[in-house]
């Protein structure tokens, strides 16, 4: 899932070299933090949010492959 | 219409390098196709492009509103760096899902048209991203007792239709939702004809700007 959050990113922002994910394991639910230039935070959250929105659907419906739950924390 | 901007041979590549890593860091088994789109015989919808899905995960895809299918749609075009205004020019797809959800948003235009003709009363379709909203107003173009406006902003913007002489209902006041129970509950009365619309702008979002009205 960490591959999916950093691909995307990347295709996504200006400066693919500055995006960083990190996977925290909890109990019931994996928190993938992604970490872009600040440049480039608006690329990854979109008019009104909704290119952050359809990047938690991807990783919601790729999480639901696996019977677990992701959640995607923008860094700001 | 509007003349070809984007051709499948120019941007395929892109596309395909973009979403094949991707499905498959996704896990969706799903296999696609770019092609240029021929135009219909109605210009409902005429994107340059479309992208079709097959395989096992085309369920997936499409549940809850096709809001999979609608979320890599987006983030594909953000990735070709489209400017919103052209992004239906860029169709995904599967199982003619896009075909049969306009001919659904027309026929739910006709019904509130003819509940408005016989009753005089305005009614306010349920929140819906601009390419929905679009549809209706498309649909009704033709009908002279009756107009479209667009009201509201961002993800609770919705079709309203008036009998043709009617003022229009004042622009909400911008209030601050929280995301969560805007979801839950776009406002907007009664469905139009059919209950199960309801919520339905809330999996694939706005694209609404708020100022743009069509």
């Amino acid at each position: 899932m960490k591959q999916l959050i950093e691909d995307i990113a990347k295709a996504l922002v200006d400066i693919p070299e500055e995006v960083a994910v990190r996977e925290v394991q909890g109990e019931q639910v994996t928190v993938l933090e992604l970490k872009v230039a600040p440049s480039d935070l608006g690329k990854v959250i979109g008019k009104q949010g909704r290119t952050a929105r359809s990047i938690r659907t991807i990783l919601g419906a790729a999480g639901m492959k696996l019977n677990r739950r992701f959640t995607l924390e923008i860094l700001e | 219409m509007t003349e070809r901007k984007y051709l499948a041979a120019a941007i395929g590549p892109r596309v395909e390098s973009f979403l094949r890593p991707t499905l498959r860091a996704a896990g969706f088994d799903l296999s696609f196709e770019i092609t240029d789109s021929h135009p219909a015989g109605d210009d409902f919808e005429t994107p340059d492009v479309v992208v079709k899905f097959t395989g096992p995960d085309v369920d997936l895809l499409l549940s809850n509103r096709a809001e999979l299918l609608l979320a890599l749609e987006h983030v594909t075009m953000e990735m070709l760096r489209m400017p919103s205004e052209d992004h239906s020019r860029i169709s995904f797809d599967a199982n003619d899902y896009r075909l049969l959800r306009i001919e659904e948003l027309r026929l739910s235009a006709m019904t509130a048209a003819e509940k408005v003709k016989r009753t005089g009363v305005p009614f306010r379709f349920n929140p819906m991203n601009s390419r929905e909203r679009r549809v209706i107003h498309m649909a009704l173009r033709n009908e002279p007792e009756v107009r479209s406006e667009s009201l509201g902003a961002g993800l609770s913007r919705q079709v309203v239709v008036y009998p043709a002489g009617m003022a229009s209902l004042p622009e909400p006041p911008r209030e601050f939702v929280p995301r969560s129970r805007a979801q839950a509950a776009p406002h907007g009365s009664g469905g139009p004809p059919r209950d199960r619309d309801r919520g339905q702008g809330a999996p694939h979002g706005p694209a609404g700007r708020p100022a743009r009205r069509r």
